[in-house]
C-alpha cells in the first residue's frame, strides 16, 4: 500500500467497495435500492417548517407585494400607453449616446423587428418588469457588496451565500415566492430581483477590494471622511468592475423575468413563448424566441458598453436630435397609428416555418429518429441504465447476457493491467471502475459505491474536508428519499457534460490553432451566452419532440460555450518563451501540444469545466419543461402544485450535486495551478 | 542639521506586528523577552510577521529625514504608521508632541486635512478625476469652495510644472507626470509634515534625476519636515539630512550621510555604500582631528571643514604631513594628515 500515490489509493479503494457492490447485488438488494423504511420524510418537514416561516412573513410580503404594484403598473402604464415611435426614439437615443451609430442602428432595426413581429405589447410588459426589478437588484447588490467590503468580517459568509445562490436552480425560487406573493406578476419581479442581485453584490465586492492600496491610502491622507472616500473615490474608482456586474444583473433579470412566466398571470413574452410551445405552434414560438434574443442582445450591447475602458463620448445634441423627432413623429401620427400588436409583418414568414418545419420533419422523419435512436440506444440508455439493462433486440439487436458482462470485465482488466504496468496504476485501476459504471449503469449504481467514490475524488481533490462535506451532503440526499431523482440528474447532465467536454475542447482546441476558426466561432459563443435559457428549448422542441434527447441537445448546446472560451484561451495563452523552449529541444507540434501546451492550459479547461458543469446544472432545471425525469421535474411538478416543501428539498438536492461538482474540479484545477507554480 | 527644541516627530518602541492576534502576542513577547530581538525572533516562531522591530529615532522640524533599506525591510510599513495609515501594534508616536497613536478618527482627519500629506510610490492617483481635480480633492473633502479650490489647485500644479496639463486624465501622463500631479496633491494644504514612500522608484533614472532636483528646490522653498523613503542609496545621500537604515524590521542605524558612509555600524550598511563614491559625500569634517597642541607642516593648501574628501584629496595629493583644517573665517579647526583621506576613500577596499 505505502507504495501507491493518494490517487491510485482512492481509485482502489472505490473499486474494491464497487466490486463488493456488485458481488453481493442479489443477496443485499438494499445495496443498490435504498431501503424505504430508513428513509425519512425530509420533504414534508421541510414543507411544514417553510409553509409556518412563510405564514410568518406572508403579510410583509403582502404589503411589500402591494407597495411594488405601484410603480410596476406605473412602468407599465408608461412603456404600455407610450407610442410606440416614442419608445423606439428614446432606446435609439440612449443607443447613440452609449455606441454612436452602431448601437442607434441596432435599437432602431431591433426594435422595428418586434414591432413588425405583433408581439410589441408583450415586450413592453416583460420590460415593464425588468424595469423595475433590476433598479431592485441593483441597490439590493450594490448594498450587500459595498456593506460586504466595509466589514470584511461578512465578506466570507457573503461570498459563500452568494455562491450558493448560483448554484440554486431558477424554478425553486418560484415555489416558495409563489406561496409568499400568490400568483402574479410580483412573483416574477421579486424572483428576478434576487436572482438578478448576486452578480451585482459579487462585481461590487470584486471591484471594491481591486482597488489599488495606494488609491484607497491616498483618500485617507486627503483627510476624507470614510463615506467621501467610499462615494467620491472607491466607487468611482471599481466604476469598470460595477458596470459588469449592472450588465450581468441586468441579463439575468431579463432571464429570469422570461422563465417566471411560467408562473403565469402576465401576459408577457415568456408567457407567449410558453403557450406557443404547449399548442406545437413552432412558428410563432420561434418568433416569440427571436424577440426575446432581440432584447437580450440590445440590453446586453447597450450595457455592455458602459463596461468598456476609455469608451469614446458622442454629441449629445444627435441624441436630444433623434428625442425631438420621435415626439414630433409621435405627436402628429397620436391615435392614427394603428395598435401595434395588430402588425403582423411576419405572419407570412411565420406560417411557412410552421409549414417549412412541419415539412422538413416529415421528409427527414427517418433520418432524424436513426440520430435520436442512435445517440439514445448507444449512449444515453447504457449510461442510464448500463449495458446490462440497455443492450436487447430491440436496441442493440441481441441480447446482454451474463458472459457478456464477464468477457467486458476481462477486457477490462487486461486494459486496466497494461496501464498499470506503464507506470498509469490510477488509470489502469480507473478503467476498471468505468468498465464496471458502464455494464451498471448511473442510475442502478450502489449508493455506497456512490458515496465512497464521491469521498475519494473529494480527497483526492482537495483533501479530507471535501470528502467530509460532500458524503454528508449526499447522506441528506439519500435519507430524503431524494436519490433515484438525483442520480437522473446526474446521469443526463453527466452524459451533457462529457459530450460538452469533447466537443467543447476540440472545438476550443481548433480555435486556437485556428484564428479563423476563432473568428467564426467567437460570435457564435457571444450568442449563445446572449440568448436567455428558456430559448433555447424552442429549436430543439422543433425537430426533436418532447424527451430525454432534446433536453440533452438542449443542456449541450448552452452548457458548450464556456468549455469552447476556456480551452481555446488555455491553449492559447501558453507564454512564448516555454514553446520557444521546446522548439528548440526539437519537439515536434503534435509533442509540443501534449507535453507543454496542454499541461499549461489545464488550470484554465478545468475552471471552464467547471462553469460548464453549473450552465448545465442552470439549464437542467429549464429542460423540465421539454421532459427530463429527475430533480428538475420534481421542482417544477412542485411549482405546479405549489409543494413548498417539495420545492425546496429538490432544489437543495439539485444545489448540493452542483456545489460538490464545482467543489471538486475547483480542487483539481488548483492542484495543477500549484504543480505549474501559478 | 538645525537645531529644534522641540522633534516634528518622535517615535519611541515602535512596533508593526502582522498578523493574527498580533496584540497580544506582542505584549507576551514583550513581558517574556526585554531584547527586541529575542522578542521579535518569539513573534516569527509563533508564523507573526514583525515588520517594524522597536523604533526609535526623532526627525526635527524643517529635516529631511530618509529611511532606507531593502525592499521588504519594513520601511513602507514605518512611514504608515507614522501616518497612522497602520495602527502602530505597540509605541509611541509624536507628531508636534501629540500622541497620533491614541487620537480619535476625527482629530487624525483633521490632521490629514490641515498638517499631513503623502506621496505615493505607484502614484496613487484617482483615475476618475482630471490632474486638477485630483490635486483639488483633498481641499474639495474639507468643503472648500469649488473656485478656491481650483485656483490653490492651479497654484500648486504651477509649482510642480505642470501647467497645461490641468484637464488630463492620470492614464494621459507619464509616469514622471504622474508622480507630479502626486507631489501636487499632497502639497495643495499647506502640510507641514510630508511622507513620500519611494516617490521616484518607478520612475526611469533620467526623469529621477530631475524629480530630485526639483523636489529639493521645493524643500527649499517650504522647509517642511519630510520623511522619505528610498532603497538607493544615492537617493538617499543626495537628499537627506539624516539617514535611518532598516533591515528586517530594525533600524541598524542613524546618522548623517558621511557617518552612514564613513562609519559603516555592520556589514549591511558597509554593503550599501560599496557602490558609493565616498569622495563625493563625505566632508573634511569627518576625517579631521581636533586642532590644539597639534603639529602641522608648513604647507597650507586651504582645506576647509565642509569641503568632500574629494576637493580636500585634490588640494594635498603630494603632501605627507599633517595640514590645517580652517574654518571661513580662517580660524585654525583642526588638523587632517592626507594619509587618512586616502584611507577615507578606500574603505571597502579594507
Ligand atoms: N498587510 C500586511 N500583512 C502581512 N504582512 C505584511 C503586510 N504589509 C507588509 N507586510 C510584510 O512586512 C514586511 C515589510 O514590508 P514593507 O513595509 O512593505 O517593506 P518595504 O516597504 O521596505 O519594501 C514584508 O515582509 C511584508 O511581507
Ligand atoms: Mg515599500
Amino acid at each position: 500500500m505505502a507504495g501507491l500515490s493518494k490517487g491510485s489509493l482512492a481509485a482502489l479503494v472505490a473499486l474494491i467497495v464497487g466490486a463488493l457492490c456488485l458481488l453481493l447485488e442479489t443477496t443485499l438488494p438494499w445495496l443498490v435500492k435504498f431501503p424505504e423504511a430508513l428513509v425519512v420524510p425530509a420533504t414534508d418537514w421541510v414543507g411544514a417548517a417553510m409553509t409556518w416561516l412563510l405564514q410568518l412573513i406572508k403579510p410583509i410580503a403582502r404589503g411589500f407585494s402591494a407597495l411594488m404594484s405601484y410603480p410596476m403598473e406605473a412602468t407599465n402604464l408608461i412603456l404600455g400607453s407610450s407610442p410606440w415611435i416614442l419608445v423606439i426614439a428614446v432606446v435609439t437615443a440612449i443607443g447613440w449616446m452609449l455606441g454612436g451609430v452602431s448601437m442607434a442602428l441596432m435599437a432602431v432595426v431591433g426594435l422595428g423587428f418586434v414591432l413588425a413581429s405583433g408581439y410589441w405589447a408583450e415586450s413592453m410588459n416583460t420590460l415593464s418588469l425588468v424595469a423595475v426589478s433590476v433598479p431592485l437588484a441593483l441597490i439590493v447588490g450594490g448594498g450587500i457588496g459595498v456593506l460586504a467590503n466595509e466589514y470584511p468580517r461578512f465578506r466570507k459568509p457573503v461570498q459563500a451565500m452568494l455562491d450558493i445562490m448560483q448554484t440554486v436552480p431558477t424554478f425553486a425560487y418560484l415555489t416558495p415566492l409563489l406561496v409568499l406573493f400568490g400568483f402574479g406578476p410580483v412573483v416574477g419581479l421579486i424572483a428576478s430581483a434576487i436572482y438578478a442581485a448576486p452578480p451585482m453584490a459579487r462585481n461590487v465586492l470584486l471591484g471594491l477590494e481591486r482597488i489599488e492600496p495606494e488609491i484607497k491610502e491616498a483618500a485617507i491622507m486627503a483627510g476624507g471622511t470614510r463615506l467621501q472616500q467610499l462615494f467620491q473615490v472607491e466607487i468611482p474608482s471599481a466604476a469598470t468592475q460595477i458596470l459588469v456586474g449592472v450588465n450581468q444583473c441586468l441579463m439575468a433579470a431579463l432571464s429570469m423575468v422570461i422563465i417566471a412566466a411560467v408562473i403565469g398571470g402576465f401576459d408577457d413574452i415568456g408567457w407567449e413563448v410558453l403557450l406557443t410551445m404547449r399548442k406545437a405552434q413552432f412558428g410563432p414560438a420561434l418568433m416569440a424566441g427571436l424577440v426575446i434574443v432581440v432584447f437580450a442582445v440590445i440590453i446586453d450591447r447597450m450595457s455592455g458598453t458602459l463596461a468598456q475602458d476609455n469608451r469614446k463620448r458622442y454629441d449629445a445634441r444627435v441624441a436630444w436630435g433623434i428625442l425631438a423627432v420621435g415626439v414630433i413623429a409621435s405627436a402628429v401620427t397620436w391615435n392614427s397609428l394603428p395598435n401595434p400588436s395588430e402588425y403582423s409583418a411576419f405572419d407570412g414568414a411565420v406560417d411557412a416555418v410552421d409549414a417549412g418545419l412541419s415539412a422538413f420533419t416529415t421528409a427527414n422523419w427517418q433520418w432524424l429518429a436513426a440520430v435520436k435512436n442512435n445517440v439514445l440506444y448507444f449512449g444515453l440508455l447504457p449510461l442510464r441504465i448500463g449495458l446490462d439493462e440497455a443492450v436487447l433486440p430491440f436496441t442493440w439487436g441481441f441480447q446482454w447476457t451474463a458472459q457478456w458482462s464477464l468477457g467486458l470485465f476481462a477486457v477490462g482488466a487486461v486494459a486496466g493491467l497494461i496501464l498499470a504496468l506503464r507506470g498509469q496504476v490510477t488509470w489502469g485501476i480507473m478503467t476498471l471502475i468505468f468498465v464496471g459504471m458502464l455494464e451498471t449503469g448511473i442510475t442502478n449504481l450502489p449508493w455506497p459505491f456512490v458515496l465512497v467514490g464521491v469521498a475519494a475524488l473529494g480527497w483526492v481533490a482537495s483533501g479530507r474536508g471535501l470528502a467530509v462535506l460532500s458524503v454528508g451532503l449526499l447522506l441528506t440526499i439519500l435519507l430524503s428519499g431524494l436519490w433515484d431523482r438525483a442520480m437522473l440528474s446526474l446521469y443526463l447532465s453527466g452524459a451533457a457534460v462529457f459530450a460538452c467536454a469533447i466537443a467543447g475542447g476540440g472545438i476550443g482546441l481548433l480555435c486556437a490553432e485556428s484564428p479563423m476558426a476563432w473568428r467564426i466561432t467567437r460570435p457564435i459563443c457571444d450568442m449563445l451566452q446572449t440568448i436567455p435559457l428558456f430559448v433555447f428549448l424552442i429549436p430543439v422542441l422543433m425537430v426533436f419532440q418532447i424527451g430525454e434527447f432534446s433536453a440533452f441537445l438542449a443542456i449541450i448546446a448552452y452548457a458548450i460555450v464556456p468549455m469552447i472560451r476556456y480551452s481555446r484561451h488555455g491553449l492559447t495563452e501558453t507564454p512564448d518563451e516555454m514553446i520557444e523552449a521546446a522548439i528548440a529541444s526539437g519537439a515536434t507540434t503534435w509533442q509540443i501540444l501534449r507535453d507543454v501546451r496542454a499541461p499549461y492550459a489545464a488550470p484554465t479547461i478545468l475552471l471552464g469545466l467547471n462553469q460548464t458543469i453549473l450552465y448545465a446544472f442552470a439549464m437542467l432545471v429549464i429542460a423540465a419543461l421539454i421532459g427530463t425525469t429527475g430533480l428538475g421535474q420534481l421542482i417544477y411538478l412542485a411549482l405546479g402544485q405549489a409543494d413548498v416543501g417539495l420545492g425546496i428539498s429538490a432544489g437543495a438536492a439539485m444545489a448540493i450535486l452542483a456545489l460538490i461538482a464545482d467543489r471538486m474540479v475547483q480542487g483539481f484545477a488548483e492542484e495543477r495551478r500549484k504543480v505549474l507554480g501559478l | 542639521m538645525n537645531d529644534t527644541p522641540q522633534a516634528a516627530i518622535s517615535c519611541q518602541n515602535v512596533w508593526q506586528v502582522f498578523g493574527p492576534n498580533a496584540d497580544s502576542a506582542l505584549s507576551e513577547a514583550l513581558s517574556v523577552h526585554s531584547e527586541p530581538e529575542a522578542a521579535a525572533a518569539a513573534l516569527r516562531e509563533k508564523g507573526l510577521i514583525p515588520a517594524v522591530q522597536d523604533a526609535n529615532f526623532e526627525v526635527a522640524e524643517g529635516e529631511l529625514f530618509v529611511i532606507m533599506g531593502l525592499s521588504g525591510s519594513g520601511k513602507s510599513t514605518l512611514i504608515r504608521c507614522i501616518s497612522h495609515l497602520l495602527h502602530a501594534t505597540h509605541g509611541e508616536i509624536r507628531i508636534d508632541g501629540e500622541n497620533i497613536v491614541e487620537a480619535t478618527p476625527d482629530r487624525l482627519i483633521e490632521l490629514r486635512r490641515k498638517k499631513l500629506g503623502m506621496v505615493f510610490q505607484h502614484f496613487g492617483l484617482f483615475p476618475h478625476m482630471s490632474v486638477i481635480d485630483n490635486v483639488a480633492y483633498p481641499l474639495r473633502v474639507q468643503g472648500v469652495k469649488r473656485k478656491a479650490h481650483l485656483e490653490k489647485a492651479q497654484k500648486v500644479i504651477e509649482l510642480v510644472g505642470l501647467a497645461g496639463r490641468e484637464t488630463h486624465h492620470p492614464r494621459e501622463l507619464s509616469g514622471g507626470q504622474r508622480q507630479r500631479v502626486g507631489i501636487a496633491r499632497s502639497l495643495v494644504t499647506d502640510c507641514s509634515v510630508w511622507f513620500l514612500d519611494e516617490p521616484f522608484s518607478a520612475l526611469d533614472p533620467l526623469i529621477r534625476r530631475q524629480l530630485q532636483d526639483e523636489f529639493l528646490q521645493i524643500q527649499a522653498e517650504l522647509k517642511t519636515t519630510i520623511v522619505f523613503i528610498t532603497h538607493d542609496i544615492n537617493e538617499a545621500l543626495k537628499l537627506a539630512d539624516r539617514i535611518a537604515i532598516m533591515r528586517d524590521g530594525k533600524v541598524v542605524q542613524i546618522g548623517t550621510p558621511s557617518d552612514i558612509i564613513l562609519n559603516p555600524v555592520d556589514d549591511y550598511v558597509r554593503e550599501f555604500s560599496k557602490d558609493v563614491a565616498k569622495g563625493r559625500h563625505a566632508h573634511v569634517a569627518s576625517v579631521m582631528e581636533p586642532g590644539e597642541g597639534h603639529v602641522y607642516g608648513a604647507d597650507d593648501p586651504g582645506l576647509r571643514v565642509d569641503m568632500t574628501l574629494d576637493a580636500a584629496l585634490a588640494r594635498c595629493m603630494d603632501l605627507y604631513e599633517p595640514v590645517p583644517v580652517r574654518a571661513e573665517d580662517g580660524t585654525l579647526l583642526g588638523v587632517v594628515n592626507p594619509a587618512d583621506l586616502a584611507a577615507a576613500l578606500h574603505v571597502e577596499a579594507g
